[in-house]
């Protein structure tokens, strides 16, 4: 069944004329790990701020059509308790520290004591958050001093601990080194292991090739394909639509070498390892 | 061509921990990466080598000058550096302004700051914007400004830091041809970066910092096949080469083009 | 950790009583004095401020406040010494300058009174975190929204002064000079201060989208997860102090009457 559907999303923002999401129409399952790419401007964070609610409530302007998570239709829903059916975490993970509380453990509270969550389930919540993002050795450590990784999976943990169905992560590792990179990628996988949708913006091709089951492709608003990682990349036209393919994807255009089931060309480092090595593609002979 | 020579440098903010323990390597023509986690070194060394902070011990020569001589105003003459975040640069109205701001401060004549404003406004792609509200642009375009307002300013020497964060496809083949161009004028391009498969496809040399010493020194391939240093810096391979690695190829390439040609071979 | 809070946590009884215990003293510091209107009350509170900062040990926290302090009441009392209205007996002369018994008495006065307000405030600032004081308002129907306002401040302000700091390289490494004469410094103001304010709204706006999606706003009746800060004393002491304040106030209408 499907868990969150979007029925012909129009959004224009305030004083443009211009949609910024045109006739967008998508049904993502429970539990699926979803990439969306585009060019800048391509209308990736709209999309995901219409699903987190915040168009139109919060960011105001002319819409249209639906998101509904379930039976829940989201332009209908406050934010603030539209929170506990989906999350949102942001690219930049300084701004996300609340600011008001001294250390990782009572900042991962914050919106459990605005939702009103009872201490001891609280507390419970809390450990189970910081375990799943691997935090737990920083519980008493002061927000603003842990590295750029580490306050991005503390304002994760902040976020799942309110139990959403439904994440969404707007380029979360993009201002990360690549170790922070790959903390924060491992625990989204892991969250998506526990059931949670999770919904990615990311620029870095070979990490949603890797990691998510289906991809949306969006330019200027419009939503262009949603497929597999496979046949997302492995489209003739991807570079007019401002992405540039995983290098093995592009690896296997160039030498035309494709995976014998599904026709398509190789998107991840192990798929093309496996393709080379069936067309012997074992050392070259060099000079 | 600028040559920056640092000898025994040593930085510390407080007296307890010293960030840059010792350094000694000279940057020439290549147009060379630093590289390495965060909390390596890499943009105190940057701030280092622009004057805004003055070594504890040792030195950095420009062309033999020692930055320890020099004002930051006069520094601004050689070395122009692109902040990671154009948010802390940007204060005029007009991208044009903005981006003629540097060469003017620097005391270069109006019509000539002019060329090279357009010039730089060219190479990072935004002529026709020249009268917009730079917050009127998006992010990946608000941090061209940043980088064509340094480029008007024509100094011998240019740093990047973290250019490639929030730039698409199209944003980072810009940077890569910008890097190119430079390096083909003459200019000392040295960048700070992530993104692993960004120095790959344009730098020559790879300078990697971990823990505040430089831990490698070579060109860009030779630094990337060191299994050892890449573990000690929390780093990777870029994509080409993990390919390579996987296919336990006994030598290695860096780019699609190499490593297609090596196949056809 | 970077805060612009002065609380330091010495774990004495001091930290773990109700901030609202503190207040109430603060209040009595100021008012019994005022309302007794005799200078040796103001120097007993001030005795005993200093009895507490020294139990909570913090009294060396407090010199610095009070040396930053002393140029201005030193100020006070120089003024006031020489120049006060009253002044007629002269006390002793420094020099050409001639101070006065009456204006340096109307000076200690003052004197009195500013230390005994700072020691007071001493009391409440050095030994009580402020989120622990803003939840406890908050529990007793203060608005959150102004609870955190307050809170953050002391952990943003320290923030914004980075992004400062790094404006200033960047516009520095643009050419522009940032010290020097007073023309320099004010040319140099516009640039330095827009992407201030810029990179705040910018900011800004993204935090507050962040505290939004945490349900920031939610109307639904907070919890806690910290317990409240109290002791089984504070009942006591936040009776005792208003009696007192009270006792005060009698004390000084039966002194008027008679």
């Amino acid at each position: 069944m499907a868990s969150l559907n979007i029925e012909h999303l129009k959004y224009k923002y305030p004083g443009t004329d211009r949609l910024a999401l045109n006739d967008i129409s998508l049904s993502i399952e429970t539990g699926e790990f979803i990439g969306i790419i585009g060019r800048n401007e391509s209308g990736k964070s709209s999309l995901c701020q219409a699903i987190a609610g915040l168009i139109p409530n919060f960011y105001k302007g002319a819409y249209g059509g639906k998101v509904l998570i379930d039976d829940i239709e989201v332009k209908k829903v406050p934010v603030d308790e539209l929170c506990e059916t989906v999350g949102t975490v942001f690219q930049n993970p300084f701004n996300q520290v609340t600011g008001a509380k001294a250390t990782v453990y009572e900042e991962i509270a914050f919106g459990l004591e605005n939702m009103g969550v009872p201490k001891e389930e609280m507390i419970r919540r809390i450990d189970r958050a910081m375990e799943l993002l691997d935090i737990s050795k920083y519980r008493d450590r002061y927000p603003f001093d842990l590295s750029g990784g580490q306050m991005q999976r503390m304002a994760i943990a902040g976020v799942i601990a309110m139990h959403p169905q439904v994440i969404i992560l707007d380029e979360p590792t993009s201002q990360l080194d690549p170790q922070g990179r790959e903390e924060v990628f491992q625990a989204v996988q892991k969250l998506c292991g526990q059931g949670i949708t999770i919904i990615l913006v990311e620029h870095n091709m070979e990490k949603i090739a890797q990691y998510s089951n289906r991809v949306a492709l969006l330019d200027a608003g419009t939503l262009i394909d949603f497929d597999t990682p496979q046949k997302i990349f492995s489209r003739v036209d991807l570079e007019q639509y401002g992405v540039e393919a995983p290098v093995y994807t592009q690896i296997g255009k160039r030498l035309n070498l494709t995976i014998e089931d599904t026709g398509c060309y190789p998107v991840t480092l192990e798929e093309a390892k496996t393709v080379l090595l069936r067309k012997g593609g074992n050392d070259p002979v060099w000079l | 061509m600028a040559v920056i020579e640092i000898k025994d440098l040593h930085f510390s903010y407080t007296a307890e921990e010293e960030v840059i323990k010792g350094m000694n390597f000279t940057i020439d023509a290549r147009s060379t990466a630093i590289i390495g986690q965060n909390g390596a070194g890499k943009t105190t060394f940057a701030k280092l080598l622009k004057g805004l902070l003055k070594p504890t011990k040792g030195e950095i020569l420009l062309n033999g000058t020692s930055t320890k001589d020099m004002t930051v105003a006069m520094l601004a003459k050689q070395v122009g550096m692109v902040f990671q975040n154009p948010n802390d640069q940007i204060f005029k109205y007009q991208v044009l302004d903005e981006v003629l701001f540097g060469p003017l401060q620097i005391g270069m004549a109006k019509e000539n700051a002019r060329r090279k404003a357009e010039q730089a406004l060219e190479a990072v792609g935004l002529t026709g914007l020249e009268t917009t509200n730079p917050y009127d642009l998006g992010l990946s375009a608000r941090k061209l400004v940043a980088v064509a307002s340094i480029l008007a300013m024509d100094t011998e020497v240019i740093l990047f830091d973290e250019p490639t964060i929030a730039q698409d496809y199209a944003g980072k083949e810009r940077l890569k041809e910008i890097v190119r161009q430079l390096r083909n004028q003459g200019k000392t391009v040295i960048t700070i970066t992530h993104d692993m498969n960004f120095v790959a496809d344009a730098f020559e040399r790879t300078i990697v910092f971990a823990g505040g010493k430089m831990i490698a020194d070579d060109d860009t391939k030779s630094v990337f096949l060191q299994k050892d240093v890449l573990e000690k810096a929390y780093l990777e391979q870029p994509d080409v080469m993990k390919l390579c690695t996987e296919l336990g190829w006994r030598e290695s390439v860096l780019s699609i083009d190499e490593f297609v040609s090596a196949i056809q071979k | 950790m970077k805060t612009i809070s002065l609380y330091v946590d010495k774990g004495t009884m001091l930290n773990k009583i109700a901030p609202e215990s503190k207040i109430w003293y603060v209040i009595a510091a100021i008012t019994i004095p005022a309302l007794m209107g005799t200078r040796w009350a103001g120097i007993v509170l001030i005795a005993v401020s200093a009895a507490l900062l020294l139990y909570g040990k913090v009294l060396k926290r407090t010199l610095p406040l009070l040396a930053v302090s002393g140029f201005v009441l030193l100020t006070v009392l120089i003024i006031q010494g020489m120049f006060w209205w009253g002044n007629e007996t002269p006390l002793f002369a420094l020099g050409p300058a001639v101070f006065y018994r009456e204006g340096v008495n109307y000076a200690l006065g003052i004197l009195i009174n500013i230390i005994n307000i700072l020691m007071s405030f001493c009391v409440l600032i050095l030994t009580t975190k402020p989120s622990d004081m803003m939840e406890n308002f908050v529990r007793r129907g203060f608005s959150p929204r102004f609870g955190y306002v307050f809170i953050s401040v002391f952990q943003i302000i320290p923030q914004m002064t980075e992004t400062m700091s790094t404006i200033t390289d960047a516009q520095r490494s643009r050419g522009m000079e940032t010290e020097g004469s007073l023309a320099v410094r004010i040319k140099a103001f516009i640039p330095l201060i827009a992407p201030v304010i810029m990179s705040s709204l910018i900011n800004t706006k993204e935090r507050a989208l962040a505290l939004e999606v945490r349900g920031f706003n939610s109307r639904k009746k907070k919890t806690f997860l910290n317990d409240e800060v109290k002791t089984a004393g504070d009942r006591y002491i936040q009776i005792a102090l208003p009696v007192l304040i009270i006792a005060a106030a009698v004390w000084r209408v039966t002194q008027w009457l008679a």
